[in-house]
């Protein structure tokens, strides 16, 4: 056996669930499992107890309206990936989700899962800051929603307290005409990146009228690019690509090295992954 | 089934390729062991243990799944299958695509093969002759030996059986 000793239970209610959370000291939610499994058959992480919530009734819910899509906290990465719905509602999804793992993980690992484990090199969390989505957390003090932008602190670390679960998260659909572009530079498919970028752009006339620019594997969260999201505003085809990157550069000015790829070339990728998903979604417009 | 109660052993009820099995067994328990050690079913190979080769691939209630990302108390209520169940039940003969991966070199050492067979198995077999998808869907599949052409190889061959031979997966 690989996981150390633990104890286990399977509550079929949100409040059971609480319940159980707050009753031991190394409690963890079992959603996917697979982040956490692995974790724990390397024994790099510490459990006392196991709340697994995959029976609770309507936790794995993927609801959709012409507002957004709302993902419970056990609906798999493949139940929205094939959800019909979703896809029209919110494009990113299925443009960052097809990018997760591989289709044994996906019909396992759920999406709220992992914005709670908040890798930093994850597309869903880059996701959910670029497009505004809220999440549902529950806690021994009740509900709360918690705007994506303020739920990821460092790597692997997230606002969620001792205690908490995320019961849901809502990504609202983007703005009408918007083109949203999860692209990434990764070893092989499937492979965590070693830089993407999550760019939801409104094109107008053959120019860039406003985009939402989050990185991802950038530093210990996702990375906003505020100044580029300035600077490609009217940007056209015809254009230079010099003023995207140098706003890139400017914003990732922190990016981190390690034995994948040094801070100058993450950089370099999310600039060049900008000007790309400018053109993209220029083209797009075009074709509409 | 509920289980309100924190236990560090639990009692578990699976059904592996048709026959309902029961067991109590530890909760860190691994699906992974459980269906090689408590059950005995040994096809089904354990390489990296942390979720990255795909070699322990099984198929959960119609989902193919890592079993060593699942425990064992996951699949309680729940219907698994290995790669045992493949071939036709009493004869000596292998499911078509078991019988392309033997005709087209498709394995070396065979240590990875079950989690392929099981990969593909769980999808619609008209997938098996788009061969972006083929490469897709096995792209969380390990192979050392091969160099995977031959696999995809193997896996057209076994669509072009499926649909010249009366339209039965199991051969």
């Amino acid at each position: 056996m690989k996981p150390a000793p633990f104890d286990y239970c399977r509550p079929s209610t949100v409040t059971e669930a609480l319940e159980a959370l707050s009753s031991a000291e190394s409690s963890r939610v079992l959603a996917g499992g697979q982040s956490l499994v692995p974790a724990m058959n390397f024994r790099l992480t510490d459990v006392s107890l196991l709340v697994d919530i995959n029976r609770i009734e309507g936790l794995a819910s993927v609801d959709c309206d012409p507002g957004g899509v709302t993902v419970g906290a056990a609906a798999t990465q493949t139940r929205v990936l094939e959800h019909e719905g979703a896809a029209g509602v919110v494009g990113g999804l299925r443009a960052a989700l097809r990018h997760v793992g591989h289709l044994q993980i996906r019909n396992r690992g759920t999406v709220c899962g992992s914005l709670a484990h908040a890798d930093p090199a994850a597309e869903l969390p880059a996701l959910a800051v670029a497009s505004g989505a809220m999440l549902a957390v529950s806690g021994p003090d009740g509900e709360r929603r918690v705007d994506a932008a303020d739920f990821f602190i460092g790597p692997f670390w997230t606002a969620l307290e001792d205690g908490e679960l995320i019961t849901e998260v809502r990504f609202p659909a983007p703005p009408p005409g918007s083109v949203t572009i999860v692209d990434e530079i990764s070893r092989r498919a499937g492979d965590f990146a070693v830089a993407g970028l999550v760019a939801i752009v409104e094109a107008d006339g053959g120019a860039v009228r406003s985009a939402s620019l989050v990185g991802f594997g950038l530093g210990g969260v996702p990375t906003r690019l505020a100044t580029a999201e300035a600077a490609i505003r009217g940007w056209a085809a015809d254009h230079p690509a010099d003023t995207i990157a140098e706003a890139v550069m400017a914003d990732t000015a922190d990016a981190f090295d390690d034995i994948h790829a040094t801070s100058w070339y993450r950089r370099e990728a999310v600039a060049a992954l900008t000007a790309r998903a400018a053109r993209r979604a220029l083209v797009a417009e075009e074709a509409a | 089934m509920t289980i309100s109660e924190p236990i560090s052993e639990v009692d578990v009820e699976v059904t592996i390729n048709g026959r309902t099995r029961r067991h109590r067994v530890p909760a860190r328990l691994l699906l992974s062991d459980y269906i090689r050690d408590t059950v005995g079913l040994t096809g089904t190979h354990l390489g990296c243990e942390h979720g990255y080769c795909g070699a322990c691939t099984v198929i959960v209630d119609g989902d193919a799944v890592r079993s060593c990302l699942m425990l064992a108390v996951q699949a309680d209520g729940g219907e698994v299958r290995t790669v045992e169940d493949l071939a036709p039940a009493g004869s000596d003969s292998l499911s078509p695509m078991q019988q392309a991966f033997h005709d087209n070199h498709a394995l070396q050492c065979g240590f990875c093969t079950a989690g392929f067979l099981m990969t593909l198995e769980s999808v619609d077999p008209g997938e098996w002759n788009e061969p972006e998808r083929v490469v897709e869907l096995l792209s969380g599949n390990l192979c050392r030996c091969t160099g995977y052409q031959n696999i995809v190889a193997a896996v057209t061959e076994a669509w072009s059986a499926y649909h010249g031979g009366g339209g039965s997966r199991d051969g």
